[in-house]
This record gives C-alpha cells, sequence and structure tokens, in this order.
C-alpha cells in the first residue's frame, strides 16, 4: 500500500518533470515561431517518449550522488529493510513529494529550475530528517567527481557559464558570417537549424531523466520485496515511466517556455539555433566525459549566451537573476519540504503517515493548479510581448514592477 | 577540495567540445546558407522592374556539402544517445568514432 503511493508519487513527479523541461528544449523554438507551440510540444513529447525507451542502462543508482540509503549494487541499506522496507519508502515518498511541489512552485512563477535538483533536494532533507546529517554523501570518497558537492552544486554552477559561452560565441560568429543576407534564406535555413537541435535536446532530455524515475520505482520495489534483480527494471515501470513524462512534455509548462522563450532576451531564430546547439553539444559532451550537467541549466544558460552573443541585444537581467534565484534556493526548499513531509509520515506513522503525506500533495497540487488559473498561460498567449504595458498602471514603480511580474507569469 | 579539481577539470573538457561542436556546427551551417544565397546568385531591383542575378552552382554546390557536415555531426550525436542508452560509449581513438562498451 505505501509502494502504491509512492510509484504513484513517483510517476507524478516523472510528469511534473516532463512539463517543467518542455521549455529547455522548445522555448527557443516556440519563440521565434519555427514551430507551431502545439507542434513543438507533441514533437518534444514523442521525443521523450522514444528517448525513455532508448536506454536500457539501469540507473539503480541514481540516489547514491546525493544520500546513503543503498549500496554500490542498488540494493537497499539493509537497516532500512525492517517492515517490508517501509523506512526507506517514506524517505522516497517525503523526497518526492518535496521534489514535486518545488517543481510545481517554480512553475508557477514561471522559473525554470532543475527537476533533478528538486528531486535530489527532496531526497537529501528526507535523509537528514530520517536518518540525521551522516545519511547524505556530502562530498563523494575523494576517488572521483561525487557527493552533494560534486555532483550537484558545482556542476549547477559551471553549466550555465560553459553553455552561455558556447551559444555566445556561436552566436557572435552566426551573425558575422550571414551578415548582408537576406532573410529570405537565412530565416528558412535556421528554422531548421533550430528543430533539429531542439530535437537533439528533447531526446538527450528523455534518455537521462526518465531513467532517474525509472531507478527510483525500481529501489523502492526491491524495498518492499517485490522485485529482486538489480541488473534489470521491470517492464510496465519503463512503460509507465516514459508514457508519464512525455505526457508531461505534451502538456507543456508555458508558463516557463513563456519566461526562456521571450523573458529572458528576444530571440531570432539564428539564435534560437546557436543556443540549442550549443546546449545539445554541452548536454551530450558532459555525459559522455561523465560530468553530469542539469538540462535547464544548461538550457538557460545558452539562451542568455545567444541573447549576449547578438550585437544590439538586450538581455533582461532581472529575469535572470530571479532564475538563479531559484536554483539556489531549489536544493534547500525541496529538502525543507521533504525534511518536514518526512517528519509529519513518521510522526503519524506507518500506513497512515505514508496517505497523510500523499494528501497534502494532492491538497498543494491542487492548490497552485487552482492559483495558476488566475493568469492563465497557454499555448494561445504563450508568445505576447513580455513588456506589455499591464492593464492598470499604480504610479509606484516598485508596484508597477511587481504588477509586470504577475502579469508575466 | 578534491571535487573542486574533477570539476574544473572536467569543465574545460565540456567547454572545449561545446565550442567546437555546438558553436563550430552552427558557423558551418551558417556558411552553408551564405553559399547557397551566393549561389543563388544577386537580384537586381532597378526601374526596369526585378533582374535575377545569375546561378553560381558551385555555391550551392558548397552549401549542400556544408550542410551534410553538419547534418553528420548531429547524426554523430544521435550516436552518441542511442550507444550510451545501451550501455555503450563512444570512443575517438580511431579518430573517427567507434562504439564500444563502457
Amino acid at each position: 500500500m505505501i509502494l502504491a503511493l509512492v510509484v504513484m508519487t513517483a510517476l507524478a513527479f516523472d510528469f511534473t518533470n516532463g512539463f517543467h523541461d518542455t521549455a529547455n528544449a522548445m522555448a527557443t523554438s516556440i519563440a521565434t515561431k519555427a514551430l507551431r507551440p502545439k507542434t513543438a510540444v507533441a514533437l518534444s513529447g514523442v521525443l521523450n517518449l522514444i528517448g525513455a525507451f532508448l536506454s536500457v542502462e539501469v540507473a539503480l543508482t541514481v540516489t547514491n550522488a546525493v544520500v546513503k540509503i543503498q549500496d554500490k549494487t542498488g540494493a537497499p541499506k539493509a537497516e532500512l529493510l525492517a517492515d517490508r522496507g517501509s523506512g526507506l519508502l517514506l524517505i522516497v515518498l517525503a523526497g518526492l513529494v518535496g521534489g514535486i511541489v518545488w517543481n510545481l512552485l517554480t512553475w508557477l512563477v514561471g522559473l525554470p529550475s532543475s527537476s533533478s535538483h528538486a528531486l535530489f533536494g527532496g531526497l537529501i532533507g528526507a535523509t537528514v530528517a530520517g536518518l540525521g546529517w551522516a545519511g547524505v554523501n556530502w562530498n563523494g570518497d575523494g576517488s572521483k567527481l561525487d557527493g552533494v558537492v560534486g555532483k550537484v552544486l558545482l556542476p549547477a554552477v559551471l553549466s550555465p557559464v560553459i553553455a552561455a559561452l558556447v551559444a555566445s560565441f556561436g552566436t557572435w560568429l552566426i551573425f558575422k558570417i550571414t551578415k548582408g543576407i537576406s532573410a529570405r534564406y537565412t530565416d528558412k535555413g535556421f528554422k531548421w537549424g533550430q528543430i533539429g537541435s531542439a530535437s537533439l535536446v528533447s531526446l538527450a532530455h528523455g534518455t537521462n531523466d526518465a531513467q532517474k524515475t525509472m531507478g527510483v520505482i525500481t529501489l523502492a520495489l526491491i524495498a518492499s520485496g517485490d522485485w529482486s534483480d538489480t541488473k534489470n527494471i521491470p517492464l510496465w515501470v519503463k512503460v509507465s515511466c516514459a508514457v508519464a513524462i512525455a505526457a508531461g512534455t505534451y502538456l507543456g509548462g508555458w508558463r516557463i517556455i513563456r519566461t526562456l522563450g521571450k523573458g529572458l532576451t528576444d530571440i531570432s531564430p539564428p539564435q534560437g539555433t546557436a543556443a540549442q546547439s550549443g546546449a545539445a553539444a554541452v548536454i551530450l559532451a558532459s555525459s559522455q566525459l561523465g560530468f553530469a550537467l542539469s538540462t535547464t541549466h544548461v538550457a538557460t544558460g545558452s539562451v542568455l549566451g545567444s541573447g549576449l552573443g547578438r550585437p544590439g541585444a538586450r538581455v533582461r537581467w532581472g529575469v535572470a537573476g530571479r532564475m538563479v534565484a531559484a536554483w539556489l534556493i531549489t536544493l534547500p526548499a525541496a529538502g525543507l519540504i521533504g525534511a518536514v513531509m518526512w517528519w509529519i509520515g513518521h510522526s503519524i506513522g506507518g500506513l497512515a503517515g505514508a496517505i497523510v503525506v500523499f494528501l497534502l500533495l494532492v491538497a498543494a497540487s491542487v492548490a497552485m493548479w487552482l492559483r495558476s488559473r488566475g493568469e492563465q498561460i497557454d499555448h494561445d498567449n504563450v508568445n505576447d510581448d513580455w513588456d506589455s504595458p499591464p492593464a492598470t498602471t499604480p504610479a509606484d514603480p516598485a508596484v508597477k514592477e511587481a504588477v509586470r511580474v504577475v502579469a508575466a507569469n | 577540495m578534491h571535487n573542486l579539481g574533477f570539476a574544473l577539470d572536467g569543465a574545460w573538457r565540456v567547454l572545449l567540445a561545446g565550442l567546437v561542436l555546438g558553436a563550430g556546427l552552427p558557423v558551418l551551417f551558417a556558411l552553408g546558407i551564405r553559399s547557397l544565397a551566393w549561389g543563388a546568385g544577386e537580384a537586381s531591383v532597378d526601374a526596369t522592374g526585378v533582374t535575377p542575378g545569375a546561378k553560381r552552382p558551385l555555391g550551392t554546390a558548397v552549401g549542400y556539402l556544408l550542410f551534410a557536415v553538419v547534418v553528420i555531426g548531429v547524426l554523430l550525436g544521435l550516436t552518441f544517445i542511442v550507444a550510451s542508452g545501451f550501455g555503450n560509449k563512444l570512443s575517438f581513438e580511431n579518430i573517427y568514432p567507434t562504439i564500444v562498451p563502457k
């Protein structure tokens, strides 16, 4: 029963992961109208689905990067297995809830934050609450890039910078080369350049991110004694994760797409091509070199870079600053939610505790969804001008700024 | 602070690969577009109307050649995604990429 709640929560996380990250691949293509919004999310959804099935590699040890609830083979720690693994299941459940709630919150305010960070943050928080500070793999063992610092914090600082450098250099060169050529050639050409590079990012996303949820669900199954093979993932887990992430992607996180495509800088097709190719190259190169990066950080960095590289383009640093702020608090915020959820679940205890945690998640999700109905952003208005004047114009500039932010979200 | 060392070591490699592939391929693509436009000839507009320019087949050919290089680059990326999904990786030991088990 607790296991069923964990599986449902994990699939829900996978779903939020999908719609949170649609923007990474498709925001630029939608903003430049290379693809119609619905076509873009459909393409991205299909590629995520294919990507999820493409990876047969077992990502069972995904939590090992940050917490110590599994051993090296992926089997759960023996001391957590009492009572059909309820100790481990509660940590995983609380961690997932932390990740989902943070994903929904950042979606509500239209900020692209990393779904992997949200998941890791939730797990870290729940582990600290459940096992104490020593249960977290803070710094690795010194033999390779590992732990919270090596797998999460350092890449998060470096990846947007790398992506921004690559994309700004690419944009700058492209504009030099195509200067004076009629738009007839550039627009059509770069439209295809954009679609191709965005598709690569979508596919890479499907292979990486769906795997994480598959690993978490399989870990839960092993803990409860319903699965014992650490080398394979049950087929139904694979299918349901693939469908969940694809469905989430197709739904489209329009608020985030809008921020990334229109808010950060105004993107033209050549910039979109440079940004998306830069993102694809950085993501693929880093996974080839075993340097774990977040797709979100890379995509955001490269969009920013494409704004820096284009002569005369304007980057809205206020928007960029809010994004960076969201990244900084993602880990502690999701961690705090995870920890509180663990504490609530543990205090009530047993199945009742897990049910209460699950109901809290449902309540929070419904509340945020209802809140989002207020200023709806969907495929119809995703491309509206960012700086459109608000309907009412308060005199105080601070209030005006706040209204603009709300209107934009 | 061993992690910082590992991270910086990884970071400059990613940056290098990113610049070569992530900026290099779009640049080839842009050159291809420039070449195609040149190959189609420059139209001139005057009092008698629009006169299409003379076609330059070389420009068209070079343009498509450059696009082909970009497509190969993208296929390399695709191969990498699929190969790593099946537990393999690309090796560049022979200069040209080969798929080897991880």
